[in-house]
């Protein structure tokens, strides 16, 4: 289907809408009263199809407004449905979680900032602020007071929640709790697997423990300071995000950088993809117990780090990228040094997978594990390597390019089975796709300046998108001219990836479920506790003994297969 | 100098709590372990519960629903234990100090539960490997 047949189907529903614009070639805004929102949006995903991307709700000053973004990746074409809520007092829209488990999350934070009732929603709990946080304070709507003195006092005199955000422990199951601080994930999460012996039968998440309100700090921060902060929302992502905020205030300003300023931002976003990669195989390891592939590859990920180092000056946090180009440029005499690293990244990564896809244990003990079915990662729209991973074949940088992607010559690495092995040699063969970019755009480096004067953001709503490591970074913008945004909407992959844990984590052991967490990279945060809450005697089981759990049956599976696994001659090279 | 303090600031075992932190710092400290800092070799080892640990290094500008966690994992700690403040938002909530989550920095919320805490500061963002070595180091003969 091309983009005219896109608007074929969508003029279909026209009767619905009050209007429809279409901005730019790739950009199709359509706008509905609320009481519509919930058709439209079951014709968009379920018989157009389009991918879920995000909703944004919005304090406009008369009405509320829910914008349900979505993504048609055969054509790189964003639809945005805005559905406007005009009753200010008790603000409701039909939730549309029930057919689009990818939206249960994002109604929930909506409903946490803005006070917006998702009727029919499944579970409304409190997702995203704490549980001290007083109920009806609204902290994204246009007149919210904030609390004064905050209520984060000792847990005594700490006031009722009326919306527990986790269920209570029921002591009829045995309840496995993990979390809040979790070695696995970046965002401190706080996960209760109900358990039936060593199986995994529920799993509850609780978010907020990162929630660090950075939509509402972006709202107080002038175009140009935004970068800075979005850089700050993930370290290891901190290229991609400013990138595809600045990219969205590009296409409202109207401006496109010089074209040594798109090399320069591919050269580093494939930098830090190659660093986030392996640094996910190398804990990817440590997790199975295979702490040889943790060391090595994190060896192999410095000579990464002191490149970027020495093109922007930091190790992460590069603060590069800006509207209108970039803030440094790569010096020439660095080339020969880039593509020398490489060419030596490509060798050990040649031998890394390798090693990984000719290890009979490797096999045994991720092959099936964690599966996430390809129906599966279309319903929680899943992105990035775990989508990837699934079959769904979906990659901002061929599906709507930007920076130099369209002039350079890679593949998408997609593979069909959906389980840890699966994303796990998707990563890995991505991180030689990446070596490939890098050297080609080095090579094609064109000269030039890196950047252009932007003197005025006009006012209007755009979004812009990035592949980061983990997937599609999404960034929505609206300006009404002034010299600040005035909504600022961030959905990073992992938002979406991360409650995927609902269909792969359920029915595994929970030796697998370290992994299992860990395989769609759910950005690592570093060791905390884990604790298993045993329903007769209360055994705690930390962290520890749930790794322990995990590298025992990798050892049992090398027993059995009567192999030793992988050496560290294996693994040396130059 | 007790033969408390003596025993902390040899081969001290460190906890990392992260309270709402970009992991970046988070990253940097794991980085430590790895073959090219490899902190081991002076017996700094990074250990899975606080109640194993000589020193905190706390990361991030401690966020509404981590505060009563930071407390929590602060009492569990063995006294005198050092926390380290890694990164500009565990030192002062850095580019954060306006989010309406944020009720850090750590010193304050250590200091509300101890008043004697002993806190090290290490800014940066993220801090280099070598500068949180340096700041362990430093606060270590400090003491």
């Amino acid at each position: 289907m091309n983009q005219e047949q896109l608007n074929n189907k969508l003029s279909e529903i026209k009767d619905k809408l009050t209007a429809t614009e279409q901005p730019m070639a790739n950009r199709i805004c359509l706008t509905c009263e609320a009481e519509n929102s919930h058709a439209i949006n079951k014709f968009l995903f379920e018989d157009v199809p389009l991918r879920f991307v995000i909703a944004t709700g919005i304090d406009s000053d008369n009405w509320f407004e829910v914008l349900y973004h979505y993504s048609y990746d055969q054509t790189g074409c964003m639809v945005t449905l805005k559905a406007i809520i005009r009753d200010r007092e008790n603000p409701a829209i039909e939730s549309i979680a029930p057919f689009l488990p990818a939206a249960e999350w994002v109604e929930r934070e909506i409903h946490d900032i803005l006070g917006i009732d998702f009727k029919n929603h499944p579970d409304m709990r409190r997702l995203i602020l704490s549980d001290d946080w007083p109920e009806g304070v609204y902290p994204l709507r246009k007149d919210a007071k904030m609390p004064a003195k905050r209520p984060d006092g000792e847990p005594s005199n700490r006031p009722p929640v009326k919306s527990p955000a986790c269920r209570t422990i029921q002591l009829s199951k045995p309840v496995l709790a993990v979390g809040p601080f979790h070695p696995l994930q970046e965002e401190m999460e706080f996960f209760q697997l109900t358990v039936d012996g060593e199986i995994v039968t529920d799993i509850d998440m609780r978010i907020s423990y990162n929630h660090r309100g950075i939509e509402k700090i972006s709202e107080s921060l002038q175009f140009d300071q935004v970068p800075f902060l979005v850089s700050r929302i993930c370290g290891i992502c901190s290229a991609s995000h400013p990138l595809a905020y600045v990219q969205a205030v590009e296409d409202l300003a109207g401006v496109t950088p010089p074209d040594r300023a798109l090399y320069v931002r591919t050269i580093i976003n494939e930098l830090e993809r190659i660093h986030s990669h392996i640094l996910w195989a190398g804990l990817a390891g440590h997790f199975i117990g295979y702490d040889t592939v943790f060391m090595w590859a994190w060896k192999y990920r410095e000579p990464v780090l002191d490149l970027l180092e020495e093109i922007t000056g930091n190790r992460n946090n590069y603060g590069n990228v800006k509207v209108g180009g970039c803030r440094e440029d790569i010096p020439d005499e660095l080339k020969p040094k880039i593509v020398g690293e490489m060419d030596k990244i490509e060798k050990k990564m040649d031998m890394l997978v390798k090693a990984v896809t000719d290890d009979p244990v490797l096999h045994a003990r991720l092959k099936g594990v964690g599966v996430l079915s390809k129906e599966d990662a279309i319903k929680f729209a899943v992105t990035g390597p775990t989508a990837r991973a699934s079959g769904v074949a979906i990659d901002v940088r061929r599906d709507e390019p930007y920076a130099a992607y369209a002039d350079l010559d890679w593949d998408v690495i997609s593979r069909p089975e959906g389980d840890v092995f699966a994303k796990m040699v998707v990563r890995l063969l991505e991180v030689i796709e990446s070596a490939k970019i890098i050297k080609q755009a080095v090579g094609k480096l064109p000269a030039g300046p890196v950047a252009v004067e932007v003197k005025e953001i006009p006012p209007g709503e755009v979004v812009g998108r990035v592949e980061a490591p983990r997937g599609e970074t999404f960034h929505y913008v609206r300006s009404d001219g002034g010299n600040r945004p005035v909504r600022h909407k961030v959905r990073a992959p992992s938002f979406v990836n991360v409650p995927s844990f609902k269909a792969s984590c359920i029915g595994e052991h929970i030796a697998d479920v370290t992994i299992t967490l860990a395989a769609v990279d759910p950005c690592y945060s570093c060791t905390e506790r884990l604790a298993v809450v045993d329903q007769n005697n209360s055994v705690l089981h930390d962290y520890e003994a749930l790794l322990r759990l995990s590298r025992e049956r990798t050892t049992q599976i090398k027993k059995e297969l009567g192999v030793s696994g992988l050496k560290i001659g294996d693994l040396q090279i130059g | 100098m007790s033969w408390k303090i003596w025993s902390l600031k040899k081969s001290p075992w460190v906890f990392h709590v992260n309270t709402g932190a970009c992991n970046n710092c988070d990253i940097e400290i794991v980085d430590l372990l790895t073959p090219k800092f490899d902190v081991e070799r002076f017996g700094i080892k990074l250990v899975g519960s606080p109640r194993h640990a000589d020193a905190l290094l706390v990361t991030g500008g401690v966020t509404a629903q981590a505060a009563p966690r930071l407390r929590e994992v602060y009492r569990q700690t063995p006294k005198p234990c050092v926390v380290f403040c890694i990164g500009a938002c565990a030192c002062d909530k850095g580019i954060f100090t306006t989010g309406y989550h944020m009720v850090g920095p750590v010193d304050k919320i250590i200091k509300e539960i101890d008043p004697n805490a002993i806190i090290a500061y290490v800014p940066g963002c993220p801090p280099k490997p070598e500068a949180m070595i340096s700041g362990i180091v430093k606060a270590l003969s400090a003491l």
